[in-house]
This record gives C-alpha cells, structure tokens and sequence, in this order.
C-alpha cells in the first residue's frame, strides 16, 4: 500500500503541471465569461425599451394608442418635436433612444376607415456590439403593442358589451404533461433543463474525462520512455500491479478534477441560458423524472467503470507508444470510441436506432453510462445492470491484460510503428 | 565463496535477431564485475536481464540464489540497476527525486532519513538538490542517478556504462565513488566499451562481443595471457 501511495503522490506531482494549472484556470474564466455574456443577452431581452415617437398625424386616434403605449412597463416613450426625418434621428439619439417610430400624417383616419398604415421604425445602432444592437424582440414588442392596440380600439367600436381581450385571444390553454403513466399540469419546457442535462451534460462530462484520463495515461507512458525513468521504475522492489494502479489512480484524479471544474463551469454556463421555472423540481418530483439515491450510485459506478476501461485500454497502447507525437496516434481509438456514442446519444434514445446500431453501441462500453443517465431518470434498471455487469466483465479483461503486459518485457520493447504498417501493406499488394 | 549473479548458457532472441549466444559467467560478492564490449556486444541486454526487465529465452540467471524470472520480487529488493541513458522526473527537485526513490526502500521515517542523507552525500549537488531536475546538465543528473543507485547500500549495484558521455573530471569523480563504494560491501556488475576505464575500475572482466563471451579473468591476467600492454590490445587480440 505504502508503494502505491508513493506511486500515486509522484504521478499526481508529475501530471499536475504549471501548465495544466494554467488550463484549468483558463477554463473556470472561459466559462464565467461565457456565461455573463449570455446573461447579458438574457438581460437586454427584458430591459426597458426606451421609444423615441415623431408623431406626424397628432389626432386624437394617434395620441390615444401612444398614451395606451406609453402605460406599459416595458416601453418608455420621448417625444420628438424636429419634423425632418434627419433631424428627427439625431434628437432621438439626444434622448438615447434605441428606436424611432414615425406615425405618418393621417394614421387615424386611415385606421378609421380600415386602410392598411405605412409606419416606419428606425433602429439607431450606436456600437457594433451585442449591448449595443436592437432585438428582434424589441421591434415585435412595439408593432405588437401598436397592433393590439388598434385592434382593442375595433373590437370595443363593434362589440362594446365585449371583452376585447376575449375576442383577440379566444382560447385559454391548460397544458398537461404526460410521462409514462404519470400526469402532471404545467409547459413541457420543465423537461427541457432535465433533457439538457442527460443529453448534453454527463455525456459532455464522460468524453472530456475519457479523452483527458486516456491521453494523460499515455503521455505518462511515453513521457516515462522519453526520459528514460521508466527501466529504473521496473527494477524498484515495488509490484508491477502498484505500479499500473498508481498510474490509472494518478489519472483519474486529475481527471476527476479536470471534470469536477468543467462541471462547475458547464454547470454555471447552462443555468445563464436555461431558464429557470421556480415549480419545475416539484413537477419533475410528481412526474417521477428525479433520480434517487440508488440512481446516483448505480450512475457513479457506471461513470468509474467507463474511466477505468479508458485508462486500462490507455494504458495498453501507451506501451506501443515511443514518442510524444505517437502518442496522439495511440489515443485516437479512446477518442473516437467516446466520441461515437456522444455523437449518437446526444440527439437520438438508443431505442430509436436500429438493431445493428444498437449492437454496435451496445458493445461500446462508453455508451453505458450515456444509456445510463437516460435509462435511470425513468428508473428502468435492467438496461442500466446489463450495461455495469457488461463493463465489469470488460474492465476485468483490459485491466488483466495491462497488468499482464506489464509483468513482461513488452512494457520495454513493443513499438508502434506507421512506417512499418505502411511496409506491410505495400508487400501485400 | 558465494555468488552475487550466476549466468549459465543464457541466450535472448529479440525476434529473428539472437542478442545473446549462450552466455555463462559468475560475479563474485564484493567485485567490480566488468561486461566489456563494444556497442552492440549484448552487454545492455545481459544486464537488463539480471536487472529482471527482460524475460530470457533460455538459460538460468540467478541473483543472490534466486532466479530472475521465477523470484524477480526478491532479485528486485536486492538490486538497483542504473541504465545507461537513465534520466530523473523532470518535474521533481533533486531532493524530491531522491526521495521518491527512497520511499521504496525504508520500512520507517528514520530509515528514509538516512537514504537521503546518504544520496544527498553522494550527488555532491548543494543547493543545486532542490532545482528541478529539467535545469540540470548531463554531470549533474548522472552524479544524482548514481546517487540514487547507491543510496540504498544495494547487495548488488548494476551500472550500465556509468560515465558514458561525460566529460574526463565528472568521469573520474564516478569512477571514484564506485571504487569507494565497494569497499562497504556492495559488489558492482558494470558495463563499459571504455576498456581502460575497466582497467582500472574492476576485479574482473569479461570480454563479450556478439552476443558470445571471448574471455573472463582479471586485467592483469588477461594481459598476461595475450601478453599485451593493455584491455584494448587484450580485446583486439581476443576478436581475431
């Protein structure tokens, strides 16, 4: 145990470099940053729009709808008094308008007469960036406001024993959401944070920690060879099983950290653009879409096995590997196996697929904890025990063989070479 | 007397390629044991056998009485190997390297306390111990490997080429510490193609060129024999 240790503490010196320091605070930045940007947005959505109005006609009609306009909490309304269209854009940027609306000359009348008004709506762009730009739902919320308005103003002239209200928005809707054998009132958008995170956040998770921990194995390996410490290592009184378990254990805590501060990160950047819906837990809780304890663990032993295959196969093709640039070349099948099932689960349930596509997922182990993350929110356990028991079974077997590999000679003398490859297949032809 | 290594008719294939033909020679406890050879000779290979990195073809090697494949745990706690092109974990200090590797070999704080002090002795680095390996040159990393090998007062020290590369004062001052070192009882198998190291480091000798031993004796015996001036003239005369 005390050789495991020591091990395990020079692993952990070695993979924790200034560099790597360096990323991972880089990472919590680019997050943060992130994720005020999209707030920012989010924001400037709900801000007050602020309406500089040049009204031409300045009857009656005209001054009652921009009255009507003026009571709404969103918009804020400055008069312009300068008739010139030129002039009028320059007084509206005095008043740090963001957009001009000019009521034309005989707007009330032609509404009167239900005659179709030319209005003309000028956005004054200031800076070509986000804070400065004019949304899509800025200009809706005006010209919506004005119609509604005009329409009000009809609906009370035709049917004034009426509520106009009634008339414009005839239906009210009671939504239901139905999962499974469960129903619950309120907006199917409550799943949405729950699909977000099973289909985009574990996976996410699982391939950064995959790709990291895989590629952290195996530059260990080679850096091991390249400066020549790996011989010394092999003649130290310490049992080789130490020595492949310190290296994976060494990975998988910088993985573990490189993924908690991901998470976080991720975590922060997703609840900036995800909106929050204050009942949403307490539906979910009465859909029954909340994962229990026995989730979580099942979940967790799911996410270990998955790293320890990667670290394990890892750990196999960095004993092919004899330089840094190799290394790349041997991590490529980690990569492209966390990839495949990432990919696939993001936008389609493995249900969906067809059945050699389903065989060739299966077969993946990283697939598993994926399948595992959707599979357990509806609290269907076989697929997620077949999938544990079938990572056992394949994790004993890499494990075995890294093990193996390293008790011989191979550890020292098996290469990987492309330009050999290359030879063969040549001959071949 | 007993026998630090015992080598009996040991041949290593790697491949289609047999590095070593069949090689047989005993180290003595308490000797300068010297493999000599050119580049090539399989003296890196025989070593890494009895350092137990390599698996044998055919043959028995045997560390102290016990076999290298079958018993490499307890070969293992009697050894330390120094390969020739060894290299440190270029993000430790020195210090922090020696006490890594002396971790492995005390059974308690003291015990560590007093490996380090012996390799801190040994590397003759100063204040340069707690800079990091990285900033180190060739001198000073292989004066801190030797220092590693001999920290742990091994039965057995396997120095592969220990001066190779470096320059005549650093040479001379490794040769030195080797030579010390014996005389509190560890017994050392080296390797060298710098035959007149040898020649002044080692007990014994053998000469090995192609995977086959030529000859096996003393300096001055072998000089005798061939009736040359020097190893070198003894290895030339030996070849042909």
């Amino acid at each position: 145990m005390k050789n495991f240790y020591n091990i395990l503490k020079k692993e952990i010196k070695e993979l924790m470099t200034k560099q790597m320091i360096f990323g991972l605070v880089f990472m919590i930045a680019m997050f943060g940053i992130m994720a005020n940007f999209m707030k920012g947005i989010r924001e400037k959505d709900n801000e007050l729009i602020n309406l500089a109005v040049l009204d031409l006609d300045k009857s009656q009609y005209s001054k009652g709808i921009l009255d009507k306009l003026s009571q709404q909490k969103t918009i804020e309304i400055a008069e312009i008094t300068e008739i010139d269209i030129e002039k009028a854009i320059e007084q509206a940027k005095e008043k740090e308008a963001k957009v001009l609306l000019v009521v034309p000359e005989n707007f009330g009348e032609d509404i009167k007469i239900k005659k179709r008004v030319d209005l003309e709506l000028y956005s004054i762009i200031k800076r070509l960036s986000m804070k400065g730009m004019i949304s899509d739902a800025t200009i809706n919320a005006i010209i919506g406001s004005i119609n509604r308005e005009i329409s009000i103003n009809f609906i009370q002239e035709a049917f004034p024993d009426k509520n106009p209200g009634d008339i414009i928005s005839p239906l009210n809707i009671k939504e239901f959401v139905v999962v499974k054998d469960k129903m619950v009132s309120g907006n199917p958008v409550i799943i949405e944070g729950l699909v977000v995170s099973q289909s985009v956040m574990i996976p996410v998770i699982l391939m950064m920690l995959i790709i990291y921990a895989g590629g952290t194995i195996v530059t260990s390996m080679v850096s091991e060879k390249e400066n020549k410490t790996l011989e010394t290592l092999l003649t130290l009184p310490v049992k080789r099983t130490s020595i492949v378990i310190g290296k994976m254990t060494g990975a998988t805590v910088v993985a573990l950290l490189m993924a908690g501060v991901f998470l976080g990160g991720f975590r922060y950047y997703m609840s900036s653009i995800t909106p929050a819906i204050p009942s949403g837990k307490a539906i979910l809780e009465d859909l029954g879409l909340t994962m229990t304890p026995l989730s979580y663990t099942l979940l967790g032993i799911s996410l270990f096995l998955a790293i320890l295959i990667a670290l394990s196969i890892s750990m196999i093709l960095g004993m092919f590997a004899q330089s840094t640039k190799n290394a790349h070349i041997m991590n490529m099948p980690i990569v492209l196996l966390a990839m495949i099932p990432y990919v696939l689960l993001m936008f389609q349930d493995v249900e969906m697929l067809s059945l050699p596509m389903k065989i060739f997922l299966y077969a993946i182990p990283f697939a598993h904890p994926i399948i595992a993350s959707k599979a357990l929110i509806f609290q269907n356990y076989p697929i997620v025990l077949g999938g544990i028991a079938y990572m056992i079974i394949f994790a004993a077997v890499t494990m075995y063989v890294a093990i193996w590999l390293f008790n011989t000679d191979r550890v020292l003398t098996a290469k990987f070479s492309l330009k050999k490859l290359k030879i063969k297949r040549l001959k071949r032809k | 007397m007993n026998k630090a290594t015992e080598v009996k008719d040991l041949i290593k294939d790697y491949g289609n390629f047999r590095a070593l033909k069949g090689i047989s020679f005993e180290v003595n406890q308490g000797e300068i044991f010297g493999l000599i050879g050119p580049n090539a000779a399989g003296k890196t290979t025989a070593l890494r056998i009895i350092s137990t990195l390599l698996q044998i073809t055919s043959g028995e090697v045997k560390v102290f009485g016990y076999d290298v494949i079958k018993k490499a745990d307890k070969v293992r706690e009697r050894i330390s190997y120094l390969p020739e092109e060894a290299g440190a974990y270029k993000n430790l200090s020195g210090k922090a390297y020696l006490e890594f590797m002396a971790s492995f070999y005390s059974k308690d704080n003291e015990e560590k306390r007093e490996i380090m002090e012996r390799g801190i002795e040994l590397a003759k680095l100063g204040k340069r111990l707690k800079g990091k390996v990285s900033t180190y040159s060739k001198g000073m990393s292989r004066r801190l490997l030797l220092a590693r090998a001999l920290m742990i007062n091994p039965k057995l020290a396997i120095l592969d080429e220990p001066t190779s590369g470096l320059d005549v004062i650093i040479s001379q001052e490794i040769r030195g510490i080797i030579k010390d070192f014996v005389k509190k009882g560890t017994t050392v198998l080296l390797s060298s193609h710098n035959m007149l190291e040898v020649e002044f480091l080692c007990d014994r000798i053998t000469l090995i060129d192609k995977g086959l031993i030529l000859e096996t004796g003393t300096p001055q015996g072998l000089k005798d024999k061939y009736n040359a001036k020097n190893i070198e003239e003894v290895f030339i005369n030996a070849i042909r």
